[in-house]
């Protein structure tokens, strides 16, 4: 039942592929994620990351607990936008004192610019922002900066919560509201234990283009295409409502049981938790609604329809 | 109002500076005061293309620097005086000039100008950054190759970002007879993952090369090409006219025809 819903992609374990025929080109493996530094993982690597069946893992057939330490969808390397008691938070990445933030001014701009274009159709006009700057250092420029993009989208910044003396003084003159916090407290809510339940999900209402990148510790939904060279890493399920022609990795953190939807599945690259798989080189000669997700220990893709009956007569998993 | 546009691209070579001549060009031809400005500061050669380059006395730094006015840096053409040339200082590097400066430079240029056209360096960095300072709509040049789009997508995204939304695709060195046989990405391909208004197709052709050599834009033919005449509905669309796509799959002596019908109209 669910070899016939599945269609030919590139297996990821050993005996998986070779139990199947040789449709494919490209062989897959599990990936040893945790020995990729989390900066150049998803982006960068499409093309070497996928090593023949990775050695220090064995390949158990029901799955998850035996995986490598895969990367979650760091929300440490990206800006977050959510809603909480009717105003938003903005939560910056941290950059403890003394060492270079992962995300530097120019990206953490580009994300919140980004950010503020997928996600502008879902707030009321002038709803109140809390910047939630943590120990990232902001000057008044770069203060002012922040503000003149939520206000482009309508919305207000009025409190700044920061551990930086620096940024408390910034924030202070540029007249907003401040609360000086130590980054013990303002960041042990953003730290990834495995287990945690997951953050709402985030609905994008976007195109994710070339070198655009979107991580978030929940489920992603993207109301749009993402274009090669883009992708989203998620640490639920992914759904593309358009074309998927990037990268797209769902259960970052590890949950195999997360699944990649799209209207059009042409990816790049598909991932769940440490699986890694390719389109097949040929494509389809039509494309339809179909989902991904880990089925006898390798990624496999399923149209939409039948996937639903799949997963109804709960076959696999 | 003046209308202010940065013609960009990303990668490199994909006929930027091409665009820029030609549309400069084309538009001064119908009665729009043009400037075009180099902002490939280091490597200009906006100057050539237009076969302006033995003309230049100051540069856009001058004027920075406040060593001349802007109407002494300004090179007129003389076959077109509709369109002048702000060059760039060919001995400095892009960090020479800052998004601020930038700003003021086309500050000074909007009252007397319908059109301002920026030639974008190549690439996303500071020289980027730079010509988009003060850029109110965008023309986004690719070629139909997977690398060109690639780059094309992401300058897009940072176009949006910066808040310019207005922005045109043309798609450069087109070879119909490759694309139909599926050698070469289509219009259709690349619109498809783009995703923004096409202005135009302008087909791969020696005559641009062997035009940019000689310092006279296409558009400056007495019988327009094939590419000349995209160029120039290129220029016509831009101010809101009505004009089809050319049918580049059309055998050539239609083409030819059909030229000729259009260049009496
Ligand atoms: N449609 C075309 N057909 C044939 N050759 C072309 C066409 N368009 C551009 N070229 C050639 O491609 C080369 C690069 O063009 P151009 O200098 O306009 O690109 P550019 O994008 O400005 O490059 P750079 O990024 O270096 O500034 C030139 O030699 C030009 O003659
Ligand atoms: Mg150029």
């Amino acid at each position: 039942m669910q070899q016939s819903a599945a269609n030919a992609l590139t297996p990821s374990s050993p005996e998986e592929r070779a139990s199947q025929t040789d449709s494919t080109k490209t062989p897959g493996g599990s990936t040893q994620l945790d020995d990729a530094p989390p900066e150049n993982a998803p982006e960068n690597a499409p093309e070497t990351s996928s090593t023949q069946g990775s050695p220090h893992q064995t390949p158990s057939p029901t799955g998850s607990e035996e995986t490598p330490a895969p990367i979650p969808a760091n929300p440490n390397l990206q800006i977050q936008l959510k809603s909480e008691a009717g105003r938003l938070l903005l939560r910056l990445p941290p950059n403890p004192e003394n060492s270079r933030s992962l995300v530097p001014w120019s990206d953490l701009w580009l994300q919140l610019k980004q950010r503020l274009n997928g996600g502008d159709r879902f707030w009321q006009p002038q709803t109140v922002v809390h910047l939630v700057a943590g120990d990232y250092l902001l000057d008044g420029r770069q203060l002012q900066t922040i503000a003149e993009a939520l206000e482009e989208a309508q919305l207000q910044l009025k409190r700044v919560y920061t551990s930086r003396r620096q940024t408390a003084v910034a924030a202070a003159t540029s007249g907003y509201s401040v609360e000086q916090e130590s980054a013990v407290t303002l960041f042990s809510q953003a730290s990834t234990v495995n287990g945690q339940a997951l953050d709402d999900p985030l609905y994008l209402q976007t195109t994710i283009r070339s070198g655009v990148e979107i991580r978030h510790p929940g489920t992603v939904v993207i109301l749009g295409d993402v274009n090669p060279g883009g992708s989203v890493i998620a640490d639920g399920d992914i759904l593309i409502w358009g074309h998927l022609r990037g990268i797209a990795h769902a259960g970052a953190s590890g949950r195999s049981q997360c699944r990649i939807m799209a209207l059009h599945m042409q990816p790049t690259q598909l991932r769940i938790a440490d699986k890694v798989a390719r389109a097949p080189e040929t494509p389809p000669a039509r494309y339809q609604p179909e989902v991904a997700y880990i089925g006898s220990d390798s990624i496999r893709i399923a149209i939409a329809t039948e996937f639903s009956r799949v997963n109804l007569n709960r076959s696999f998993g | 109002m003046t209308r202010i546009i940065v013609i960009t691209s990303g990668k490199g070579g994909v006929g930027k500076t091409t665009c820029t001549a030609n549309l400069g060009m084309a538009l001064a031809k119908n009665n729009h005061r043009v400037v075009v400005i180099d902002s490939d500061f280091g490597l200009r050669n906006l100057d050539l293309l237009l076969g302006l380059e033995n003309r230049i006395v100051y540069t856009a730094l001058d004027v920075l620097a406040k060593e001349c006015r802007m109407d002494q840096a300004l090179v007129k053409d003389k076959r077109q005086p509709n369109l002048s040339l702000l060059p760039a200082a060919q001995s400095r590097n892009k960090e020479s000039i800052t998004p601020e400066q930038m700003k003021e430079l086309i500050g000074e240029l909007t009252s007397k100008h319908d059109f301002i056209l920026i030639d974008c360096p190549a690439g996303i960095e500071m020289g980027f950054k730079n010509a988009i300072a003060a850029a109110k709509e965008a023309i986004v040049v690719t070629t139909p190759e997977i690398s060109a789009v690639r780059d094309a997508d992401r300058v897009i995204g940072l176009l949006e970002a910066n808040d310019i939304k207005a922005m045109r695709l043309i798609i450069n060195r087109i070879k119909p007879a490759m694309v139909q046989e599926d050698m070469m990405m289509s219009v259709q391909d690349v619109q498809d993952i783009l995703a923004i208004p096409l202005v135009g197709v302008v087909p791969d052709d020696e005559r641009v090369i062997v035009s940019t050599n000689k310092g006279e834009p296409l558009v400056l033919e007495e019988s327009l090409s094939l590419a000349g005449l995209a160029f120039a509905n290129i220029g016509r669309r831009l101010i809101g006219e009505k004009i089809p796509f050319l049918d580049l799959n059309a055998p050539h002596d239609h083409l030819f025809s059909r030229i000729r019908r259009m260049f009496r109209n």
